[in-house]
């Protein structure tokens, strides 16, 4: 502990580390030093002058500000001598003179700095006679945030979180002196994606949220720690809620996952639990109608609807759908209960079997923060987790991270990359071949003679230069604390398998395969496979080839498995009009996304539907089971670096609704009132201890002991040796002259998606558009806001065009879950990775 | 809405700073000259160009007073009304101008010939009133100087006649200089013809020094300037020499930085040596950036002192063209660019951090220290900012020695320096007198005495933010150490001279609006309580002050002095504290006539945020709101 000094704060001798700031070393020691413009987060800024202390030097003693004085061993300060307290009392009244006081309406009222730290360090008595000066008061920065200039105290926290988190400034102080304010660009808008965040981080009631504010006092809510669950970081906040209706969500810290912050997904679109259209009751089909009915005869009819075709068609004629964004207990119960009692493999999410991802996903997400390089491929975190990606251009600005991205559109990080690549799709295994080869000759340069001739080689691409190559490739051979994430875009559809392939070849010849990992766009996606949501996986993730885990899960859940592995979710959907008589889907919604399996549902003899709304799916149904969302009940959710974190209940399920994991307990007592002693799992943490039981990577952990910070499972419990994959020379969709485009399909945080779109006031926010390079736009004679239409051997989709010029020339980009224009109805039948044709639509 | 010329233009100006960023300011001139202001659609359009948010360019306009953010009319005219000028009579030309135009203070003629303004200290003082004319659209601006009404007439007829514009800028020299040749250096040749052009200054042996230094070492260079013990001229008076000590070994590039932004009210000395010798401060600069191993120098000239960048910029062309600046100057192998940077209305930008953030391309507010400029400077790069009158000492030290230099002054402070002096004098002007010679020789001596051999009040020894001191320091050497003796401190060297029969309150205001102008807004003291000062003293010139108000200032002019950010802050309430310490019984006499019943101030909101459990309120049901409802 050479780096621990002594100093002294009135007389009282504490230890603290060489530089720190005196703030921290006082915080440690147990003395608040009040402060305003100071945040743990943010570089000292000294502005406020609320920190003031004396400090011994030379020339006697004199007023430092605590914030930005680094601690140097036998420093000596004093923080409650008469002339500090009179300086930070002087402070006070100089901030408060010109403040509205207006604390009585005023949200930030009960957790606000400014109201603590006058009654701490005020004198309680101003002496200022004059008009206050008045600025403008509750005005809009965007559609999320409000600005208030009058209580503002120009502490400049929330200038410098968007400069130095987001490196977006679009926040500045304009003019100065007395009339400086804080304020955007009066023609832009604040669009930062975690712009809310600036509204925890403000000392006083200035920054409010739009969507909640005058509907709480803080000292009047409860407050449940939670977790986000619109991405596969899954980010802690804080659920308040007051009399059972959710209020808002602020951040809550985790080093380990999501630093201080959320992105405005999280903090702002909590609709879903207000929403009007949601489920309130059990509806069955009624003389071709869905009619209410009560939860006893839903779930009868459930019972009697699967046994029957059971006992006809045998157990492989029914299949489930499980859901990533559902928690582990949910998945992990419709799992148990579909092989346990049903007895079939016909088990698959969206995400499953159908995604190439690495089934330990990413080794840490903290991995960023320390990361020398970072490689992103297929994968745009700024669109599908923004607070990633601010820590993503921390490391790149701060750090001196070097950044490799391949991706088919130039995404927003494509800025600070040091070799940024845009190969088309159905290029990219030409590509990820040629830095192998780049990476080969790099590793001969370097002394290795093991390198056969004929690799020796680098060769230019079409979307990458031999510098490029050969950068990118010296870039990760010298690595030593590399972050390298490949994402959807490259793991699902047709070709990916070789994408994959040649990904991971170039990786294993730079050497560092082992820090490969997969970033999930689903909240759950990882948990959903943890929980053996898969047609050919355990829970635990053995192969249901696997004996031993076989027999120990039989011996729990009393039954025995089947073996055969069972149908994907596509194959279920398929075969629909043939072996599968009945699908039983869980948070999930294939006609939604893809309209055209509409036909595939209506040849099923059988549907149940469980779900939060009467989704598209769930109209055909014949029976929907009312699902309570996750904040109307408890879960676990494990984010895409298998950290298995915790969701409490924070609010009383909507009308009847009821948690999904209890919906199937209760299912099953009624499906085989027999097997009811393998069914005791009547609270959410004895459903978890069962997991726990289950899948070894989750042994060590209990619902009591995931903390407020959640576990992350061991990556070595997965060894996944990674080999050389057969130089294919790339497979890719077929070009056809009638499609002469190249689909490009990814997330955006503002998406139509179920959940987003239940924020009303936020649903206008989705960018409903299809994206084409200006080139291409101008080539087809199209301009932004034109109607067109895109079709594909599947099917076709109508909506505005964009012009964009970060669209590589020959693709089109559309992303996910535009309300009215499902991208999946454009989706072979491997998925997204095809060819479409662009045509002007009459609207 | 750019034209491709200006578009250009900017890109040009991108080009020549070693980080585009630095040439925003530039940037937003060149916008404004071409649109008459700056609308958000031009920032927009420079924020496209620098690859910039546009917030941040409409928060750097928004730092600038020079930079519009509404039209203005043909004309813009600004009138000094600080201090020193007000001392000079501006008042009465201000109200002239509004007379004659028809207009107040920050309005337009119905005509759109003229929009008018008052205006910070020019750097005019001994030569004021002074009005600064900017033509809308055009980069045509320059000073009217020694205005009387009839001038005042005169400058608007002229200004009318379209095509004949008043040229370049010859102000009146008052300069009374000359009282004493044998210490006349800095200013030996101000006085002839042409003394701007390089071929006077060559035939004077202009450019013999710097080839001498540039044959030297830099330690050897850096070694005599400490050794002549060159004192700071900016306002600190930190020894130069050792400052370029302080410059990390082996960490390059490195910068200099000249402080030429002279906005420190009654200081006006830097301005004749930009506009009349600027080539003997090219010399002083590139012995400076040879002695640092600087292959940049960036003068930072205040943007109102247009003509002397002009006359800058025409000395750097003609000193390039021999061969003096830019690659391998004087046949060695030392490069040295000197780009001359315009500020744009902002007095804090003197403040060495301050100005660095601004010449990056920042808003000009103040940063932390440490670390240093010559530790971390320019783009994080150690970097020395010196005064243009430091710099113009090194070059004559280095012509004649330390020895040389030493024979001047005191031990402390060592040398000659040039002295601004204005107010209530007869001869106003810049003196270049030893260190310590009194106030009464150079009041008395060089400037002839007050205006109408009145008393003194008072004298102001250092520029504006210099404490006040009593005419019993008249005998008081002028340099650091006696004044620092005789209560306040030398700063910049500008002497200002009030006399009796001049209100002590007036100018206590006066001077506390300047600095609520120029607050940066960083630091809460500086921010809120500045404009409170000033609200007070307005309330108490107005009739409505009470004794309890004195207390007040005297209170919160202590936070803002001990608690400020930077030293703006301390610097903008030291004169006020000296009157209050040293007029106090004249603040006391006006506040008892003007409001012998001490009535307080209605006040809008008057906040108790904790009750006050101390004091018994017995007579609350005084207040009419409180009384009971009779029936
Ligand atoms: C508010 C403020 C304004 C200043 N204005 C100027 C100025 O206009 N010119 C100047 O040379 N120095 C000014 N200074 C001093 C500079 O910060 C700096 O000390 C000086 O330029 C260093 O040069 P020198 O050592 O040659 O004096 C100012 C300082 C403060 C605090
Ligand atoms: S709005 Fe809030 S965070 Fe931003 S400067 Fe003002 S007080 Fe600070
Ligand atoms: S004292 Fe504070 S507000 Fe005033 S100029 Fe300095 S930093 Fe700015
Ligand atoms: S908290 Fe230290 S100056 Fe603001």
């Amino acid at each position: 502990m050479s780096d621990w000094i002594t100093i002294t704060i009135d007389g009282q001798e504490i230890k603290a580390k060489n530089g720190e700031l005196l703030t921290a070393a006082a915080a440690r020691a147990g003395i608040d030093i009040p402060v305003f413009c100071s945040h743990p987060k943010l570089d000292p800024l000294g502005a406020c002058r609320m920190c003031l202390v004396e400090q011994e030097g030379p020339r006697g003693k004199a007023l430092v500000t605590a914030c930005t004085t680094p601690v140097r061993d036998g420093a000596i300060f004093h923080y409650e001598s008469e002339k500090a307290i009179d300086a930070r009392q002087g402070t006070m009244e100089l901030i408060l003179i010109n403040h509205p006081l207006d604390c009585p309406i005023c949200d930030k009222g009960g957790e606000c700095p400014l109201q603590n730290q006058a009654l701490e360090h005020g004198t309680g008595k101003s002496h200022f006679w004059e008009e206050k000066r008045h600025k403008a008061k509750g005005y809009p920065l965007s559609d999320l945030v409000m600005l208030d200039q009058e209580r503002c105290i120009l502490c400049w926290r929330c200038i410098r979180y968007l400069q130095e988190w987001e490196d977006k400034p679009q926040l500045g102080l304009f003019h100065r002196g007395g009339e400086t304010v804080v304020d955007k660009f009066p023609e832009g808008e604040l669009d930062a994606y975690t712009s809310g965040s600036i509204i925890d981080i403000c000392p006083v009631g200035a920054l409010t949220n739009r969507l909640s504010r005058f509907s709480y006092r803080p000292w009047d809510i409860d407050r449940t720690p939670s977790i986000c669950t619109h991405c596969a970081q899954g980010c802690n906040l804080i659920i308040d809620s007051r009399n059972n209706e959710v209020r808002r969500h602020v951040s809550r810290e985790n080093m380990a996952v999501n630093d201080e912050w959320i992105c405005d997904k999280g903090r702002f679109a909590t609709g879903i639990t207000k929403h009007p259209d949601r489920l309130q009751e059990p509806l069955a089909r009624i003389d071709g109608k869905l009619q209410p009915v009560s939860w006893q005869e839903a779930l009868q009819r459930v019972v009697t609807g699967l046994k029957t075709i059971v006992q006809r068609d045998g157990p492989d004629a029914v299949g489930a759908l499980g859901s990533a964004k559902l928690s582990n207990e949910a998945n992990y119960l419709l799992g148990k209960f579909m092989r346990g009692m049903v007895g079939t493999n016909n088990i698959d999410f969206r995400e499953g079997a159908a995604l190439l991802a690495d089934p330990r996903g990413v080794p840490a997400l903290a991995d960023v923060r320390e990361a020398d390089l970072i490689v992103l491929m297929g994968s745009d975190p700024s669109e599908e987790m923004p607070v990633l990606a601010n820590l993503i251009k921390r490391a790149a600005k701060r750090n001196g991270a070097r950044l490799i991205i391949i991706h088919p559109r130039r995404i927003e990080l494509a800025k600070y990359a040091d070799v940024f690549l845009n190969p088309t799709p159905a290029e990219e295994v030409a590509l990820f071949d040629a830095l192998t080869r780049a990476t080969m000759q790099a590793r001969m340069e370097a002394g290795d003679e093991e390198i056969p001739d004929w690799l020796r080689e680098t060769e230019e691409v079409e979307s990458a230069s031999v510098e490029a190559l050969a950068l990118a490739a010296r870039l990760t051979m010298q690595a030593k604390n590399p972050f390298i994430v490949y994402g959807a875009d490259y793991a699902w559809g047709f070709g990916a398998r070789d994408i994959v392939g040649a990904l991971t070849n170039w990786l294993i010849t730079a050497g560092c395969e082992e820090r490969l990992g997969f970033l999930h766009n689903q909240a759950n996606a990882q948990g959903a496979g943890d929980m053996g949501i898969l047609p050919d996986y355990l829970p635990g993730r053995s192969p249901i080839s696997d004996r031993k885990a076989r027999s120990a899960i039989e011996t729990l859940w009393q039954t025995t498995l089947p073996t055969q592995p069972g149908l994907s979710y596509g194959g279920m959907i398929a075969s629909a009009r043939g072996r599968i008589k009945a699908l039983y889907i869980m948070g999930s919604d294939p006609v939604g996304e893809k309209p055209a399996d509409a036909d595939s549902m209506k040849a099923l003899e059988f549907l149940v539907v469980q779900d939060v709304f009467l989704t598209k799916t769930a109209q055909m149904a014949d029976v929907v089971l009312p699902a309570a969302s996750y904040i109307e009940s408890a879960g676990t959710f494990t984010n895409t670096e298998r950290r298995v974190q915790r969701a409490p209940q924070a609010v009383r399920p909507v009308g009847k609704s009821v948690a999904d994991w209890a919906i199937l307990m209760h299912l099953a007592l009624r499906y085989d009132p027999a097997a009811s002693a393998a069914w005791k799992t009547a609270t959410i943490s004895e459903v978890f201890a069962e997991i726990a039981q289950v899948a070894p990577m989750y042994a060590d952990m209990s619902w009591e002991n995931l903390g407020e910070q959640g576990q992350q499972w061991d990556r070595e419990a997965l060894p996944m040796g990674k080999r050389m994959h057969a130089y294919s020379g790339g497979s890719a969709t077929p070009t056809d002259k009638r499609y002469p485009y190249r689909l490009v399909v990814s997330s955006l945080l503002w998406d139509g998606g179920t959940t987003f779109s239940a924020t009303s006031e936020m649903a206008h926010l989705a960018s409903r558009s299809a994206r084409l390079h200006p080139h291409d736009a101008a080539d087809l004679g199209l301009a932004s806001g034109d109607l067109v239409e895109v079709l594909s051997v599947a099917g076709s989709i109508k909506l505005p065009l964009r012009v964009d010029d970060s669209i590589k020339p020959g693709t089109v980009f559309v992303p996910f879950s535009l309300p009215e224009a499902p991208v999946g109805t454009l989706f072979d039948s491997q998925g997204p990775r095809t060819n479409v044709a662009v045509l002007k639509a009459a609207s | 809405m750019l034209s491709d010329s200006a578009r250009s233009e900017i890109q040009n100006l991108m080009a020549q700073y070693p980080r585009a960023r630095s040439a925003i300011l530039p940037a937003l001139y060149v916008a404004q000259q071409e649109i008459g202001w700056l609308p958000d659609e031009a920032m927009d359009e420079i924020a496209l160009l620098f690859g910039m948010e546009p917030a941040e360019v409409y928060a750097i306009a928004g730092f600038y007073n020079m930079f519009y953010k509404e039209p203005k009319g043909k004309f813009h005219l600004e009138i000094c009304t600080n201090v020193p000028c007000m001392l000079r009579g501006s008042g009465n030309i201000a109200d002239y101008l509004q007379e004659r135009l028809g207009i107040g203070f920050g309005e337009t003629t119905a005509d759109g010939n003229f929009s008018l303004d008052h205006m910070e200290c020019l750097g005019s003082c001994a030569t004021g009133p002074v009005v600064f004319a900017r033509r809308s659209q055009s980069a045509w601006g320059r000073y009217f100087e020694n205005l009387t009404p009839g001038q005042v007439d005169v400058m608007l007829d002229e200004l009318l006649l379209e095509d004949a514009l008043p040229g370049e800028q010859t102000p009146a020299r008052p300069y009374h200089h000359d009282h004493h040749p044998e210490t006349n250096y800095l200013l030996a040749r101000i006085d002839k013809p042409h003394s701007h052009k390089i071929e006077t200054y060559l035939a004077d042996g202009g450019y013999e020094t710097a080839r001498k230094a540039l044959a030297m070492e830099p330690a050897e260079v850096i070694e005599t300037v400490k050794k002549a013990g060159v004192r700071g001229r900016g306002g600190a008076g930190f020894p130069a020499g050792v400052k370029w000590g302080f410059i990390p070994k082996d960490i390059y590039p490195r910068y200099l930085v000249v402080n030429a932004d002279e906005s420190e009210p009654g200081t006006f000395k830097d301005r004749l040596i930009l506009e009349f010798d600027p080539h003997q401060l090219l010399e002083g600069i590139i012995c400076t950036s040879w002695a640092i191993q600087a292959h940049y120098a960036f003068v930072y000239v205040r943007g109102e002192y247009m003509f002397a960048q002009e006359r800058m910029k025409t000395a750097i062309a003609e000193a390039k063209a021999k061969g003096f600046l830019g690659k391998g100057i004087f046949g060695s192998d030392f490069d040295l660019e000197v780009i001359i940077h315009s500020g744009a209305g902002a007095y804090i930008c003197g403040e060495e951090t301050a100005l660095l953030s601004s010449l990056e391309g920042y808003r000009g507010h103040p940063r932390l220290k440490p670390p240093f400029p010559a530790v971390a400077g320019l783009y994080a790069k150690p970097t020395i900012v010196n005064n243009v009158e430091t710099i113009s000492h090194v070059r004559h030290v280095m012509e004649h020695g330390a020895d040389w230099y030493r024979q001047w002054g005191t031990e402390r402070s060592p040398g000659l320096q040039l002295i601004s002096l204005s107010g209530q004098v007869k001869k106003p002007g810049v003196y270049e007198i030893p260190y310590g010679m009194t106030f009464r020789e150079l009041i008395y001596d060089y400037a002839g005495g007050t205006v109408d051999d009145r008393p003194i009040k008072s004298i102001i020894p250092g520029g504006l933010s210099m404490p006040q001191i009593l005419p019993d320091a008249l005998d008081v050497g002028i340099d650091f150490e006696s004044i620092v003796g005789a209560g306040s401190m030398l700063g910049s060297g500008g002497v200002i001279v009030i006399c009796e029969g001049e209100s002590i309150i007036p100018i206590a205001r006066r001077a506390m609006s300047f600095y609520v102008e120029e607050s940066c807004g960083k630091c809460t003291p500086c921010r809120e309580g500045g404009s409170w000062m000033e609200k007070i003293l307005k309330r108490i010139e107005a009739g409505e002050g009470t004794l309890e108000d004195l207390e007040t200032m005297a209170r919160v002019t202590k936070y803002i002095d001990q608690q400020s950010f930077c030293p703006f802050g301390p610097a903008s309430v030291w004169g006020l504290q000296s009157t209050l310490r040293l007029f106090g019984d004249e603040y006391k006499d006006f506040i008892l006539e003007t409001n012998p019943n001490g009535h307080k101030p209605d006040i809008p909101v008057r906040p108790i945020y904790r009750a006050d459990s101390g004091e018994l309120h017995e007579n609350l049901l005084d207040d009419a709101t409180l009384a009971p409802l009779v029936p």
